[in-house]
């Protein structure tokens, strides 16, 4: 009587430890998906060519839109109006920005949104009130949307980054990518990026 | 001899059943903490360091400065700031499906940072044309401010509880938290038609 139990326990607890593995492993596997997904340079999940930036081939990644906030700012453009911006990144580069880490790990994106930008007289007549003098600007209508895809290899020419520009879903002329990397100059110290991440604290 | 090793591979048996189960339930655990933490402001998932609103009982959310972007936005004058309103996930669904109110546990975030020149940036245009958001020591008082959608708990100010914290994390006093419905409410055409928000989601 007191043999019988002992391997069926045996059976009970290896069953347990089984299943709870398994579905530890569903959780981390998800969990590994999620964030491998989302680091995926959008080169390599081109559909359709005649979408992606000609030089580096970058197309619009996937859910972009729903990245995390780096920073925003605001450009004020001689003779081409105001713009309000927004950069976002992905998991992997919101990682390196708020570590600090640089140069910037393969497989980070940044988005970069551009809007116009326009005076919000509703806004001012409430403002006005507590805030005497204050002039509210909105953002008007989209611009384009710019991205930056690091890949050391595949882009060791330019810094390791791929560069794309797009106006309502279409990339600019190869004319308009040659100038990318060359503009970026400036920010060498920080692996090419302009952007910081907007404090936090 | 065979009792002892039996009970010690049972032992084991139920050892390692345990810390599996542990840890399963610790992921368990986190994701639905994850999934809480948005729609319950009032309770666990307030930062530990955080004041609370007076007149609305609203911490600062954790994890809101990873929250999707809703619009960004430059006020000039006394406030000379820039701008981001940031939403929750359930604040985000009816922006973009353009629902005209919002569902309980809807929050929303506004950031604001002092508006800076950027010299990097304007190296590239040769003048200052570039401005981008300042350094943390500089953040306004007005740094943080929160929208909370609870019809129930808010009924008297549309539903919305407000909150507004300075760097350090601190509360907005009484008399300027009585300014935030009334605000909202005053009449404004945008949000008056929008659950009394202002700001709107731009693709």
């Amino acid at each position: 009587m007191r043999h019988f139990p002992m391997p069926t326990l045996k059976f009970l607890g290896t069953f347990v430890t089984c299943a709870a593995v398994a579905l530890c492993n569903v959780y981390i596997t998800k969990s590994l998906a999620q964030s491998a997904r989302q680091g995926q340079p959008p080169a390599d999940t081109a559909v359709d060519s005649s979408n992606a930036s000609p030089i580096y081939g970058v197309t619009i990644p996937a859910g972009y839109r729903d990245w995390k906030l780096i920073a925003v700012n605001q450009l004020l453009l001689a003779g081409k109006g105001e713009q309000l911006r927004a950069q976002l990144g992905n998991d992997v580069a919101i990682k390196a920005f708020k570590e600090g880490t640089v140069p910037f790990p393969d497989g980070s994106i940044i988005a970069a949104i551009h809007w116009t930008r326009v005076s919000s007289e509703d806004n001012d007549k409430v403002l006005n009130g507590p805030f005497p003098g204050t002039q509210s600007f909105v953002i008007g209508s989209p611009v384009n949307v710019q991205f930056m895809v690091k890949d050391s290899k595949k882009y060791a020419a330019t810094g390791g980054w791929g560069f794309a520009d797009f106006k309502g879903g279409k990339p600019g002329d190869k004319a308009l990518h040659e100038t990318c990397f060359g503009c970026h100059q400036p920010a060498k110290g920080h692996d090419f990026v302009f952007a910081r991440y907007a404090p936090a604290p | 001899m065979l009792h002892c090793r039996a009970r010690i591979r049972r032992y084991c048996g139920a050892l390692s059943s345990c810390v599996a189960v542990a840890i399963c339930t610790l992921h368990i655990a986190k994701s639905a903490a994850q999934s809480n933490e948005e729609g319950r402001v009032q309770t666990a998932a307030i930062a530990s360091s955080s004041d609370v609103s007076p007149l609305f009982g609203i911490g600062i959310p954790v994890g809101y400065r990873e929250w999707g972007l809703v619009s960004v936005a430059r006020e000039k004058g006394n406030l000379n700031d820039i701008r981001a309103v940031l939403g929750n996930d359930p604040a985000i669904k009816a922006y973009r499906e353009g629902a005209t109110s919002f569902p309980d546990g809807a929050i929303i975030a506004r950031i604001a940072w002092t508006y800076v020149p950027s010299k990097d940036n304007d190296r590239v245009l040769g003048k200052p044309q570039s401005f981008v958001a300042g350094l943390a020591a500089d953040l306004p008082d007005w740094y943080l401010e929160f929208m909370v959608k609870d019809s129930k708990r808010y009924a008297a100010t549309g539903g919305w509880g407000y909150a507004q914290f300075d760097k350090n994390g601190a509360t907005a006093d009484m008399a300027l938290m009585k300014t935030c419905a009334p605000c909202h409410q005053a009449g404004n055409k945008i949000a008056n038609a929008h659950d009394f928000v202002f700001t709107r989601y731009t693709p």
